[in-house]
Order: C-alpha cells, then structure tokens, then sequence
C-alpha cells in the first residue's frame, strides 16, 4: 500500500495503546484483540490519536531523527501498510 | 502447599470475563450460561466486583468482558466501567440491546465504555423474536446500536448463527454494514449449556454450514476494508478442534455472578474439580496455583493422540468439557478432532439431527430444568 503525502491515518475506533507494568511492554488494545507492538510501531502509534497527514508524519519523523525523508516516508510506509492491514490504523482519503 | 504440586503458572491472563448477572431479558435457547443460574440474591456485591477488578489488573488482565446474562440489568455497572477505565483495562460491554434506554448508554460511555457488543438474534423480526422469546426485540437492538453509534463507541454485532437463521446470513452482513458496525462475528452455535440441551433444535446441514463459509468469504473479500469479520466453525463438522478460551487456564478467567472462578463457563460440568470462590481466594492464587485451574495445563495430562500430536500447541486437544460431555472423559481427544476416534460417530450425529424435523426450543429460564 501506498500513502499520499494529504492521505491521513488515524488510530481505528476503539484502538488504544498503554504500557503494561506486568508484562513490561506496550499493549495494543482493540474489540477482541490484544497485540504486542514493536518499539517502532508503539513510536507511530502515539502520533494518530488524532488524525495526520503521511505527509506531516514524514517531515516530522525526518526532524525528529535526523534522517532523510526519503529512506523515512519508505520505512512509514511499510509499517503503516502492516498497521492498516490488520485494522489497527485507518487511511482517510480525499475523494478522487 | 503440597510437593507434589505443580510449579505456579506465571503467565499473566489476558481477559477476565465478568458475568455480572445470569438475570436476563431474553431466553435464548443457545445460551452459554449454565443450566443451574445463580439467583440475585446470590451475586456478588459492587465492592466485591471492583475489587475482583484490582486483583485482575494487577495479575496482568488487559480486557474485561461485562457480560452474564445481562449486564444493564446491574444498576452499578457504570461504577464497574469507571473502575475498570482507572485500572486501564479495557472494556467490553456484550449486552442484548433490549432494555437499554440512550441514556444509560451515555452515562456508561461517559464512565470510559471501550466497546460495545450487541447480539442479534435474527435480521427477521418475527424469528428475532421467536429466537429469544422477547416481543419487539429488534427494532429495540437496532435503535440500540444507532446510539451506540451516535455516541463514538465501536460496535461488534454478535449473530449467533444456526438451522433457523442461516439462510439469512447475507442480510445480516448488510445490517452490519448499514449499523456502522466495526465488527461482525458469525457464530455458529457451540454446544454447551442450554444450546446442548437443544442441539436437535439448533444444528444446521453441512450444506447451511458450507454455504456460510462461502458468504463470509464472499463478505471479507467485498467489505474487508469496512468491517472486519470473525467466523466461529460449529464442532461438530469441525477437522480440528478449536483451542477453547485459547487453552484452559492460559488466557481467561471467567468469574461466575456468584464470585465462582473457572477457566471457562462450562467447566463447572466436569466433575471432581473444585472451583474456588473470588470471595475466600485471592484471584492471584486462583490463578497460579488453584487446582481446578491447574487441571489441564501444560500437556502431562493428555493422552493420545493429542501427546504426540504436533497440533498440540496449537489447539491444546481441544475443550475439555466437550470432551467430557460426549464422550465422559475430560483427558480424551476433542471429538471434534478428526484423529478422534468417536469424531465419525459425532459427526454423524450432527448430520441426523440437522436432517430431522427440529424439536421446539427449551428457553433458557432461572427455575431448574425438568429432568
């Protein structure tokens, strides 16, 4: 999947991430579901409480961490692709 | 503690299935509530469940499921929902949608509700009706979900399907869809409980269940983008078991209305164990150490062909009380394992039934049931 720069993700309904003191880790909690996210994903995730456009979302990352935007909207993009896939992120899109 | 006694189990549960109450509007003839309710008089208290929420979260529960029988029926429910948002467990409110005014819903919403899920019994109202012998129930359920909706909430439509609402599975895709659901979760009934007692009643043809495995694929391949579905096999025509509760005592507890703790809400019927009760035990030591908990654990229990079986991992030789019911013994291979030796016998049962005229339904009710 491929993102556009004003296509914008947010967190799917009923989505929320906490840290768990028990298990030590971040926990993804959905209707019937628990996932374990990695560090990256838990890294994302806390940015789409409200929606944002790929497009912030790169520019962001890319300052945060010093590193080019190009290798950044790559390395997003395959991570949200997984995220959207299994419905824990949602795309809005503007209509063609 | 003994020294023969197993090393505690350390992992922590991932769900804690509260049956607040067994009181109930509807009478569905599939419920999986035992066929002995517990009265009100019996349940347990508002400080007792929110203390059953502390132990849970600091065992490591990340969801809870407020169910029962039905759950509104308990005035103190939103006090149980704000409780369990200040723990940050999440949760999960499986209701019938029938005598919940918008008003409740708010107020439970406000409480920091995570996620709603609604049975529907039928997408005809008449066989709505007749399903869980309430008049009217689903228009309720439906105006019900529009304000779950209107509210922000995600919404799950839980359809319990079988031989009497099967060939209407495609329209209850369509009022997922037109509710705004998230979810939908196509359930073919499993035999436990009441839904036992009337599995001639109940028991679809391979044909109903072939061709609803079509529709939900149909339906995942058309709107998998806006409505994620689940899909529960019916045992009986299984190939593989299901790995019930994800494996006895790995991922849920489930506490009963009157504060009993077990693995799962039909494990009461297998005899000789011992449940403890969240009123004299700690829901730590029910967990780690308490034997009915421990019972079937790990895999030293199990006989062939589940020892050796490579599967073992994956469906745990399957449930333990289907075990027991059919075949009486509850270390024997699930019999809807098709290395089961009595899986033939079980599924020639299903076919008989499903092909005979169904017997009317034996509604779920509090007062016993005649022998």
């Amino acid at each position: 999947m491929s993102f556009a720069p004003d296509d914008r993700l947010v967190l799917a309904r009923g989505v929320r991430v906490r840290f768990d003191p028990v298990r030590n880790c971040h926990v993804l909690l959905a209707p019937e579901r628990v996932l374990f996210p990695c560090p990256t994903s838990v890294e994302i995730l806390g940015r789409l409480g409200e929606p944002r456009s790929f497009g912030a979302l790169v520019a962001e990352l890319a300052a945060e961490f010093d590193a080019p935007a190009e290798e950044i909207g790559r390395d997003l993009e395959a991570l949200l692709s997984d995220l959207v896939a299994q419905r824990v992120v949602r795309v809005e899109r503007r209509a063609a | 503690m003994s020294a023969l006694a197993p090393a505690p189990w350390r992992e922590p549960p991932i769900g804690l299935l509260a049956e607040l109450t067994h009181r109930c509007p509807l009478g569905c003839p599939y419920c999986s509530n035992p066929l002995e309710l517990v009265a009100r008089e019996r349940e347990l208290s508002t400080a007792q469940w929110l203390r059953v929420l502390e132990e849970a979260a600091e065992l490591g529960v990340l969801q809870l499921h407020l169910s029962g029988g039905e759950p509104t029926l308990r005035s103190d429910l939103e006090e149980i929902v704000a409780r369990a948002r200040a723990l940050e467990l999440y949760s999960n409110l499986i209701t019938a949608g029938v005598g919940v005014s918008e008003r409740r819903l708010e107020a439970l919403a406000r409480a920091g509700l995570d996620h709603v899920q609604l049975s529907v019994q039928d997408v005809d109202p008449e066989g709505c009706d007749r399903i869980g012998g309430f008049t009217g129930s689903l228009a309720r359920k439906i105006a019900f979900a529009r304000a779950v909706r209107r509210l922000g909430l995600p919404l799950t439509v839980n359809a319990v399907v079988h031989r009497h609402n099967l060939d209407r599975l495609e329209r209850f895709v369509e009022l997922a869809l037109e509710l705004d659901a998230d979810r939908l979760e196509v359930a073919h009934v499993q035999y436990y409980g009441w839904a036992l007692l009337n599995r001639a009643a109940l028991m679809p043809t391979r044909a109903q269940l072939d061709r609803s495995v079509e529709i939900v694929k149909r339906a995942r391949e058309r709107y998998g983008d806006r409505l994620l579905i689940d899909f529960v096999v019916p045992d009986y025509y299984a190939t593989h078991p299901k790995p019930c509760t994800s494996g006895w005592g790995r991922a849920v507890i489930v506490v009963a209305p009157d504060g009993r703790a077990l693995p799962c809400h039909a494990a009461h019927t297998i005899p000789g164990l011992v449940f403890a009760n969240v009123k004299d035990a700690p829901l730590r030591w029910i967990w780690q150490e308490s034997p009915a908990f421990q019972r079937f654990r790990g895999f030293d229990w199990m006989k062939e062909p589940c020892r050796s079986c490579p599967r073992r991992e994956i469906d745990f030789g399957g449930c333990r009380c289907q075990a027991m019911q059919l075949l009486g013994d509850p270390e024997a291979t699930d019999p809807a394992c098709a290395l089961s030796p009595h899986h033939a016998r079980i599924t020639a049962l299903a076919e008989a039934e499903a092909a005979a005229a169904p017997p009317p339904f034996r509604y779920r009710r509090l007062e016993p049931v005649p022998a």
